[in-house]
């Protein structure tokens, strides 16, 4: 069936989709698919291999001798019963040098799902489920018939997440990784390596040596090293694009971590493979460039990685390939020998098991390509001659331009030996001229392959003029497969004027397990920060936490008094026992008030019963208001720890003091404090505060929580005496609210009585979820409302709140509806209906008015969906969707959004010991904390010693989010979804464009500033306005009507303020690109300046904040803006997205 | 050549032979030693070569990097959950022998590790109980003295006092100790060189068909002139139900099938029992293999 050749390919996945019940799949004709690729100027698109030479490629690798190594399953996603494991490695060789593989042999086969295969030492590495094998065959060029097993113990737990993505590193270490829900448990002579979760292995096979590289990520399938050894990663199912790999770093998901390290391109498309690129065949802007695939859209693409501060800047440009065509999924790519680039192309309609069912008719079994993309008139490169050549010859090949060539050179010298190479290698080095500081290193890291590298080795490249070339050399001076421990290098290092080999110093100073090593680290502080080098600095503290904090403890280890690097350390450790020392120091005249006043902070979160009069005495004395609320939220959290103990009777004056403002945060805090304390002489104002008619609800809310803290039987008194008929209904309902917290029954016997004689209009939230929150409170509020009447619409707020608290509890939502005499929630949709509904996004969806529906507020969908990396982070983010799901996925997941729920966003149900419920998705866990982003997209801190039990839960999207629309309306969102990623109007676009504006909320007190100043208050005292968030269309642009403008005087033109965010790692000269500038007045910072179709800026390091005052009577069109560079600037610089 | 100088070291000690008896069923619990012989079948067809006329099962549970805590097994959970699944996974084969084999892993925390092994080892028995099974205990293996390895010599001090202390639980509770560190150790230490291991710790494939007159010996058992090659046949057979037992027990994708994401893909989990039969299948070819 040709529908590829007689349809727009634009209709052409929608008809996929629609395939679900009779399993329509492309013409696999390659050309057809060839033809449908959009290429990048300049570049043109070969056929290298199809089926039925491969099937179904996982990884590809090129040995030295040109031959290209794959990776093939056809069992993928799971083993039938019955079934033999018949997974295959092959080699594919294209013998005559046309560009088209022309010998296909099968090197083995009866594997299953072998996920990973790189050549070396004679045969093959490769994943085979639980294990890693290495395959060889007793005679050259046959089938192999030996296999070693070098490691078992890997989890299968997903088979899209087992071990993948083999590479030699530059030191011919083996490095391969492990997806999200993998354990592994690996015996070796040095002990049992595991790994829980997600991560990168560094394995030298000859010795068995194997640790952990990198931790965390979801799919980290793809992993290259660029000429200076520095590593560079994607994800698959985590869109941050490409991300730089700090030796020990912990990335998105790591187990056990309280601070992650970030991806270089947020809001991108999720990726998979990665290369480097380098070599003649290529143009100069080519060079050094990363190649990954977004395959969930069917592109190839290119990211410039340019260097910022210790790490780097990742720039998208225009894809190197793209299409619709539905089966074309890129999912590695290596260059080649001849300087071309390679991509395997899984080719399959259906993507992931998860979601698909493992028996999915349309999944392809039998089908994969690779293809081959050369640059048009530019000549190949002369295939090198390596496997046959003299050591001499293959050391010459370590100064080629390619780094294919000089990989597979040092694979082949190391497969050479020690006692051949090393001579040799001594005589080349000592004929090097000064200059030729990479080729050295490349020397150094074929010693290194030895584990052979000696300081006569490193001295040169620590000295050499390229800061890269230093910090591979810092790198070498900790490898923990050598024990070379050189403490006088790193001191060096440490202070280098590149902040990579500070970086690296830093890391690698790690290794060196003492005090002292603590100090030198540090260190780095005196010279400047950026955000990676500061990260590396954390993770270094912590590593050598067990060589210096007892001595800091017992005051053994001073840090040279300096309270910067003491906070640091501190804060990166995090530990309560320091409370006391910290105490000595936030005391000490001598340290300055500003660094005084970071340790106060600390110590209100790790300080104890013995420290806490000290906090509320010095540690307010002087605070500004910002302070004091941060002092009492970080004592709040830390008091309500279970473990952490009884305060003495304190001074409460302070306390007392705040409590008496009118509605602020701060008496909130203090009022419940007063009670967490257990401060038993504040018992009168708290009942004083509690039944304070004129005081806000939620300042009687917190003196009442403070109560109940407080406990005992006076307490649960004074609750009876406020709950009983006769006192006015609000304070019967702040009552009933916090005796759920000593008395549930109680609290529920009264609560359909409060609740009869409520309204609907009253906040009830807060009531409905004091129940909901709580361990038993559905079921004790669905008894209490048993027999009882209530308002209709009551009943319909608490239907609302369960649907925001992701309960399943069916009990209390039936009670409900009797309760308020509603009709019964709607049934889901059946499989026709929901077939009816495909067809019809198909025939009258419209996209656009898909994205307005997206946009309207009341839909919310922006709150917790980002899309291109703007908007909420508590579902998954939306760029792509519509390339990876079909359109029946959409509907169900709209319909019903329990029912398939994508990884990394099941939300998790913990019951505290505290008698809380809190659920939300999974952030961090740590063995004292664990963190959940909530349905309302902030995070959660639970304190691990309060944890009861803990499982999964249902999704975090209500049920009913789409009930209120019409058919059409749902038909037209369905469709803007099913278009996004896709090529075209919805496709990802890689310009820097702002895609997160903040408009000022024009209240009356706003409006009342401008009249008493001017609108330039709003960059003068951002502080004192509301700023609210307002994202563009998936195109850039922001409808200017979807912000609020408002007028000074009467009479006066209406204006809007918006603003935007920019985040420098290297400051410098930058531009902003307009639509059109008619109307606008911009700022940077608080700097007026012309406003142009390319406005220069100048951005220092760190956060800009970009103003604009929109003349709305001048302004008609909408607002977009694309940062963009300015040429030779240093500056490097990114818009700033989010929520 | 491995075989010929093996027996010089090897005399079957004092205690009467192992005897499986008809309808046993063996399970077998350790780590990387018991998970890889699954692979390999060499010491299990040896053990049933014995015993071809009684009617016997082997369900081989072993799990790399495993100790007595069930610290591999705990998967999404915690290791003491991993501990309770290696426990109801033993005991809901309805063993009537368990083969027992730890000690390697937990061997890593030195000598002041030896009473928390001792310990661990002794609450696993006491939750094994249950099945009233006959109870056999092995010691692990030293690591293997070769010119390409690190010396093993202070390593395998450490194992010993771990092989000690396997001897004396099974003492204490009047359970069969299997000797295989002694044993091995003889071996090696009369040819210095040879590769039963790549990297010292692990045997090979080659190693667990040298190492079966040590298997059968730590069992009471003869191997004196047997010739492997003559049960080609039937551990290719083993091979293949262990391999069907293998994908029945430890079945890739477990999150979706049997984990928290169950309510996606879990009606695919009705394949995973279509094992059983097949495993069944094999054990009766097996037999017939067997008593031919």
């Amino acid at each position: 069936m040709r529908i590829l050749s007689s349809f727009s390919l634009l209709l052409l996945l929608p008809a996929v989709g629609l395939a679900q019940a009779n399993a329509i799949v492309p013409d696999p004709d390659p050309e057809i698919e060839r033809k449908s690729f959009i290429v990048a100027p300049g570049f043109e698109v070969s056929l290298f291999a199809a089926d039925p030479l491969l099937a179904k490629p996982l990884q590809i690798n090129f040995d030295p001798a040109g031959r290209l190594w794959v990776s093939s399953s056809e069992v993928y996603p799971q083993i039938k019963p019955g079934d033999k494991a018949n997974d295959k490695i092959l080699i594919l060789e294209d013998t005559d040098g046309d560009g088209k593989a022309d010998k296909t042999t099968i090197f083995a086969d009866g594997l299953l799902i072998p996920t990973g295969v790189e050549p070396g030492d004679g045969g093959a590495y490769v994943a085979n489920s639980t294990e890693l094998v290495h395959l060889s065959a007793s005679k050259p060029g046959q089938k192999a018939d030996r296999t070693r097993v070098l490691l078992s113990g890997f989890g299968t737990e997903d088979t899209h997440h087992i071990v993948h993505t083999f590479r030699w590193g530059p030191d011919q270490s083996l490095y391969f990784n492990q997806s999200i829900y993998i354990h592994s448990h690996l015996e070796t002579p040095h002990g049992v390596k595991r790994l829980n979760g997600g991560g990168v292995w560094r394995f030298r096979p000859e010795t068995t040596e194997l640790e952990v590289f990198v931790r965390g990520f979801v799919n980290t399938w793809g992993h290259h090293f660029d000429k200076y050894g520095q590593s560079f990663m994607t994800d698959g199912a985590y869109g941050e694009g490409v991300n730089h790999g700090v030796p020990g770093a912990y990335y998105v998901t790591a187990v056990g971590a309280t601070r992650l390290l970030n991806g270089m391109n947020p809001g991108s498309p999720k990726h998979c493979g990665l290369e480097v690129l380098s070599g003649r065949h290529l143009p100069d802007d080519w060079q050094g460039n990363v190649i990954t695939h977004d395959f969930r859209g069917h592109r190839v693409c290119r990211f410039v990685l340019r260097d910022a501060a210790s790490s780097y800047e990742s720039r998208e440009m225009t894809e190197v390939i793209k299409t619709n065509h539905p089966a074309f999924r890129p999912i590695d790519v290596k260059m080649g020998p001849d300087g071309a680039i390679y991509v395997a192309d899984w080719y399959n309609p259906i993507i992931q098991h998860g979601e698909v069912d493992f028996r999915d008719p349309r999944r392809d079994h039998t089908h994969g390509r690779i293809w081959r993309i050369t640059a048009k008139d530019r000549p190949l490169v002369a295939k090198p001659k390596l496997v046959d050549a003299s050591v001499a010859e293959l050391l010459e090949q370590l100064k080629a331009p390619e780094g294919w060539t000089r990989e597979k050179a040092k694979r082949v010298l190391k497969e050479r030996g020690k006692d051949a190479v090393l001579p040799e290698l001594a005589k080349w080095v000592a004929a090097l001229p000064p200059d030729a500081e990479h080729a050295r290193l490349e020397a150094a890291w074929v010693r290194q392959s030895f584990a052979d590298v000696d300081m006569d080795t490193l001295s040169p490249l620590l000295a050499a003029k390229e800061p890269h070339v230093r910090a591979a050399a810092v790198r070498m001076l900790s490898d923990s497969f050598m024990g070379l421990n050189k403490p006088g290098e790193w001191t060096k290092a440490l202070q280098d004027e590149h902040p990579q080999v500070r970086m690296e110093a830093v890391r690698a100073v790690a290794a060196w397990k003492t005090p002292e090593a603590l100090e030198l680290a540090l260190g780095v502080l005196k010279l400047p920060m950026d955000p990676v080098l500061d990260y590396a600095l954390w993770l270094t503290v912590r590593d050598l936490e067990p060589y210096w904090l007892t001595a800091f403890k017992d005051g053994t280890l001073s840090l040279g008094g300096d309270a910067r690097a003491i906070a640091f350390a501190l804060n990166a450790v995090g530990t309560k026992d320091v409370a006391q020392p910290l105490l000595k120091l936030a005391k000490d005249a001598n340290i300055p008030a500003e660094r005084r006043k970071a340790l106060w902070l600390m110590l209100a979160k790790v300080g104890g019963p013995n420290e806490v009069g000290d906090i509320l005495g010095n540690g307010f004395t002087g605070a500004d208001g910002p302070t004091k609320l941060e002092l009492l939220q970080n004592l709040e959290a830390n008091v309500r720890r279970p473990s952490f103990g009884k305060a003495p009777a304190l001074d409460t004056k302070t306390l007392t003091e705040l409590s008496q403002e009118n509605d602020t945060p701060q008496a909130q805090a203090a009022l419940r404090l007063l009670g967490l304390l257990k401060q038993d002489a504040a018992r009168a104002t708290l009942e004083q505060q509690a039944v304070a008619d004129k005081r806000p609800a939620a300042d009687r809310a917190a003196a009442l929580e403070g109560l109940v803290h407080l406990g005992g039987p006076k307490s649960r008194q004074f609750f009876d005496l406020q709950a009983a008929k006769e006192q006015p209904i609000l304070t019967r309902r702040l009552a009933v609210q916090a005796l759920t917290m000593l008395d549930l029954t109680a609290a529920a016997a009264t609560a359909g009585d409060v609740l009869s004689a409520s309204d609907a209009k009253d906040d009830l939230g807060g009531f409905f979820d004091s129940f909901l929150l709580r361990k038993g409170g559905p079921a004790a509020l669905a008894k209490g409302l048993t027999g009882k009447t209530i308002p209709a619409d009551v009943a319909k707020v608490g239907l609302r709140a369960i649907r925001s608290s992701s309960q399943n509890v069916p009990d209390l939502v039936a009670a409900l509806t009797k309760a308020g005499n509603l009709a019964a929630a709607k049934k889901e949709p059946t499989a026709d209906e929901v077939k009816a509904y495909v067809a019809d996004v198909l025939k009258t969806g419209d996209a656009t008015r898909g994205e307005a529906v997206f946009r309207r507020k009341e839909m919310q969908c922006l709150a917790c969906h980002g899309i291109a990396g703007v908007g909420g982070q508590v579902g998954p983010d939306m760029t792509s969707i519509g390339a990876s799901a079909q359109p029946d996925y959409l509907v169900e997941s709209l319909l019903i959004p329990n029912k398939a729920i994508k990884e990394g966003y099941h939300a998790i149900e913990v019951n505290t010991l505290s008698g809380k419920v809190v659920s939300g998705i999974k952030l961090r866990e740590t063995k004292t904390e664990l963190a959940l982003r909530n349905a309302e997209d902030k995070e959660v801190s639970i304190s691990t010693d309060d944890i009861d039990t803990k499982k999964q839960t249902r999704s975090l999207m209500p049920d009913g989010l789409v009930d209120t629309l019409t058919r059409q309306e749902l038909v037209d969102l369905v469709r803007f979804l099913s278009e996004l990623g896709k090529v075209g109007p919805y496709a990802p676009n890689p310009a820097r464009l702002v895609r997160r504006w903040q408009y000022l909320d024009p209240t009356g007190p706003a409006t009342n500033v401008f009249r008493r100043e001017r609108v330039t208050a709003a960059v003068e005292k951002p502080s004192q306005f509301t700023w609210v968030s307002a994202y563009t269309r998936v195109s850039g642009d922001l409808p200017t009507a979807d912000v609020p403008s408002f007028v000074v005087w009467n009479g006066s033109d209406p204006l809007t303020v918006v603003r935007f965010e920019l985040k420098a790692s290297v400051e410098g000269a930058a531009a902003l690109k307009w639509n059109s500038v008619e109307g606008l007045s911009v700022y940077v910072g608080e700097k007026s300046v012309e406003a142009k179709p390319e406005t220069a800026i100048d951005v220092k390091t760190g956060t800009t904040v970009i103003t604009v005052v929109v003349d709305r009577s001048k302004r008609k069109s909408e607002l977009r803006c694309e940062l963009v560079d300015v040429p030779n600037s240093p500056a490097r610089v990114a818009v700033v997205g989010g929520k | 050549m491995f075989l010929a100088l093996s027996l010089l070291a090897l005399t079957p000690s004092a205690l009467p032979p192992f005897e499986l008896k008809d309808d046993d069923r063996v399970v077998w619990i350790g780590n990387t030693l018991v998970e890889r012989e699954q692979k390999y079948g060499f010491w299990e067809t040896a053990l049933l070569s014995k015993f071809a006329k009684q009617n016997v099962t082997v369900r081989n549970l072993g799990w790399s990097g495993d100790t007595v805590f069930g610290d591999a097994r705990a998967g999404f959970d915690s290791p003491k959950q991993g501990y309770e699944r290696l426990v109801s996974l033993a005991l809901e084969s309805k063993p009537t022998v368990i083969f027992v084999s730890y000690g390697t892993n937990e061997s890593f925390e030195g000598p002041a590790g030896v009473a928390k092994f001792q310990k661990g080892l002794e609450k696993l028995l006491d939750a094994l109980a249950p099945s009233k099974a006959r109870v056999v205990l092995f010691s692990p293996l030293p690591f293997e003295k070769a010119k390409s390895l690190p010396d093993p010599t202070e390593r395998n001090k450490v194992l010993q006092l771990y092989a000690q202390a396997v001897r004396e639980v099974a003492d204490s509770r009047g359970h069969r100790y299997a000797d295989l560190f002694n044993l091995a150790l003889a071996h090696e230490t009369t040819e210095a060189g040879s590769h039963f291991t790549d990297n010292g710790m692990h045997l090979t494939e080659a190693g667990y068909e040298a190492t079966i007159p040590n298997f059968m010996t730590s069992l009471g058992l003869s191997w004196a002139g047997e010739d492997p090659k003559k049960f080609d046949a039937a551990r290719a057979t083993i091979r293949r139900k262990n391999q069907l037992f293998f994908y029945r027990w430890r079945p890739q994708n477990e999150t979706y099938l049997l984990g928290f994401r169950k309510h996606e893909q879990g009606k695919n989990a009705k394949e995973i029992v279509q094992f059983d039969p097949l495993v069944d299948h094999a054990e009766q070819e097996l037999r017939a293999i067997l008593t031919k």
